[in-house]
């Protein structure tokens, strides 16, 4: 078990040095962030559509349509120069490299999804509501998810033709679930219900969170596989 | 076998719209009694549809189906 | 069973079904009673749900023999999934075409997220990635294991994503829905909705047939274009 985490850690601490030394993708991420929540301001008539009732759900699909900017990129070394051999002929199994990219991806993910939050609360007055944590976790396990989907696609995406532009197509009908539990649990909250009633929202997501990494765990060996 | 599957679909199109046709004109007379025709061009149009995607669907697999068996008999 | 088999069963099955279908409609036209409510357009509903039953039951089909593919390793399940993946986006179609053409008589719109529906147009998009993916590799075997992977996890998330739709649905005040399809449905009605189910269903089942066996074909094509260049 200890050589499994150890395994999984060094891969995850690999891709993290790999991104602070260029920051390449945690840098279109967070100006993607910060860009769109602009361009959401003009976007929204502020005297018909009162930016609380709408933020949730722009708060979200900013962070899927980012989240995939950076993930979709997560193989993009490995595609170059062969670099994948080297990573499968290692002795950590598949799922381990699998669970290290993915919470790599996470590690990068989180942060600006945090950043996403703090950019709509800046730009459209927002009130975080009975319970800043919750808000916090149910973003967690919405990012958590959705790495997990959108890292087994990338390992797909990235060995076709289309690379990354396949990513949205596979992905999207997939985060559903994400979306409407996310945002309804955001949305409760910013508004100022109270947490009970966002208790099943956050369950749900964690389910599926945990869902999309057994079966990325388990399926991760099928693409990646000679 | 061929020669049944280029047949089917053409009469049955046919079929179908000779059947279709008058007993949706039979129904015109209610119809006209104040009621718009709005309803039974979208039952037409659906059933259309049903119809024309299936056989579709059979036309195509009928056609791929013709290529392939042409190249392998080269 | 053979190819030859294959295509003769599946010829005869779809003759069937085409059969059915023609049945099904001067059926649904001439004998069945025009239900209360909705007035003629509910009739759409003898062509609709067939054809989403159709659509979820080829999907099924298509995860499941993906799911032995990944497995086995026999290229005849890859072929089934093919064909179950091609019947399922046909059947889509019709089911996401009747379906706002009904609605709007029915409920006053074209669309609404109404559960099945929204189900099935993701599903539809799932087929969507599936056949993408296997067509956009270089090597097509993983294609093959690729569009396998997309198959499994789709139907992995569609109890999800069929929770999150119902919940949210239930949310959200939306046009009312008749339920013509619940146990209340009159005899004639039922008659005429079964018989439609089970005309579809050989329908597909032939059609599914006739593809794998057309699948086969391309295989063996493949094979002699793959010996000759050796």
């Amino acid at each position: 078990m200890t050589l499994y985490l150890s395994q999984v850690s060094a891969i995850v601490w690999k891709d993290l040095m790999l991104e602070f030394r260029t920051r390449e993708r945690l840098a279109a991420m967070g100006a993607f962030a910060v860009l769109a929540g602009v361009l959401f301001n003009y976007s929204l008539d502020t005297a018909r559509v009162a930016p609380q009732d709408v933020a949730a759900g722009l708060v979200w699909m900013t962070i899927v349509f980012g989240g995939l900017l950076g993930v979709g990129r997560t193989f993009h070394l490995e595609a170059q120069d062969g670099a994948m051999q080297g990573v499968l002929t290692s002795p950590a199994p598949k799922d381990a490299v699998y669970l290290g990219k993915t919470l790599a991806n996470f590690a990068l993910l989180f942060p600006v999804a945090l950043l996403v939050l703090g950019v709509f609360t800046l730009f459209f007055g927002l009130d975080l509501g009975s319970s800043p944590g919750t808000l916090v976790l149910a973003l967690a396990l919405g990012a958590l998810g959705f790495v997990a989907l959108s890292t087994l696609f990338a390992a797909v995406s990235s060995e076709t033709h289309m690379g990354e532009t396949l990513l949205p197509i596979l992905v999207f009908p997939l985060l559903v679930p994400m979306v409407i539990y996310g945002v309804g649990a955001t949305g409760r909250i910013l508004v100022g219900r109270p947490v009970e009633e966002v208790m099943g929202n956050v369950r749900m997501l964690a389910a599926f969170a945990v869902l999309a990494l057994a079966v990325g765990a388990g399926l991760f060996r099928f693409v990646v596989e000679d | 076998m061929n020669k049944i599957k280029k047949l089917v679909p053409g009469s049955l199109a046919v079929l179908l719209s000779a059947v279709s046709a008058p007993a949706l004109a039979a129904q015109i007379p209610s119809a006209m009694a104040g009621q718009s025709l709005r309803p039974y061009w979208h039952v037409f149009i659906a059933y259309a549809i049903a119809i024309t995607v299936v056989l579709g669907w059979v036309i195509s697999i009928g056609r791929r189906m013709r290529q392939v068996e042409e190249r392998l008999g080269e | 069973m053979s190819t030859k088999g294959m295509r003769r069963a599946g010829t005869g099955l779809a003759v069937v079904g085409l059969l059915g279908l023609m049945f099904v409609y001067w059926l649904s036209f001439f004998w069945v009673s025009t239900e209360a409510n909705q007035g003629v357009a509910q009739r759409i509903f003898y062509v609709h749900v067939p054809a989403a039953w159709t659509a979820f039951l080829a999907f099924g089909l298509c995860a499941l023999t993906s799911a032995m593919y990944l497995w086995l390793r026999d290229d005849r399940l890859d072929r089934a999934a093919v064909a179950a993946a091609e019947g399922g986006m046909v059947f889509g179609a019709i089911m996401l075409t009747t379906g706002p053409l009904w609605g709007r008589i029915a409920w006053g719109t074209y669309w609404t997220w109404e559960p099945r529906l929204t189900l099935t147009l993701l599903l539809w998009f799932i087929f969507l990635g599936y056949f993408m993916v296997r067509s956009s590799t270089e090597n097509p075997e993983k294609g093959k294991r690729f569009a396998a992977v997309v198959a499994i996890v789709g139907a992995l998330d569609i109890p999800f994503i069929h929770l999150s739709v119902l919940w949210f649905r239930s949310l959200h005040p939306q046009p009312v829905v008749v339920k013509p399809d619940g146990p209340t449905l009159p005899g004639d009605m039922l008659t005429t909705l079964l018989t439609s189910v089970a005309a579809f269903t050989v329908l597909f089942l032939g059609l599914f047939m006739l593809r794998y066996a057309l699948e086969g074909l391309h295989r063996e094509l493949d094979a002699r274009a793959r010996r000759v260049a050796a």
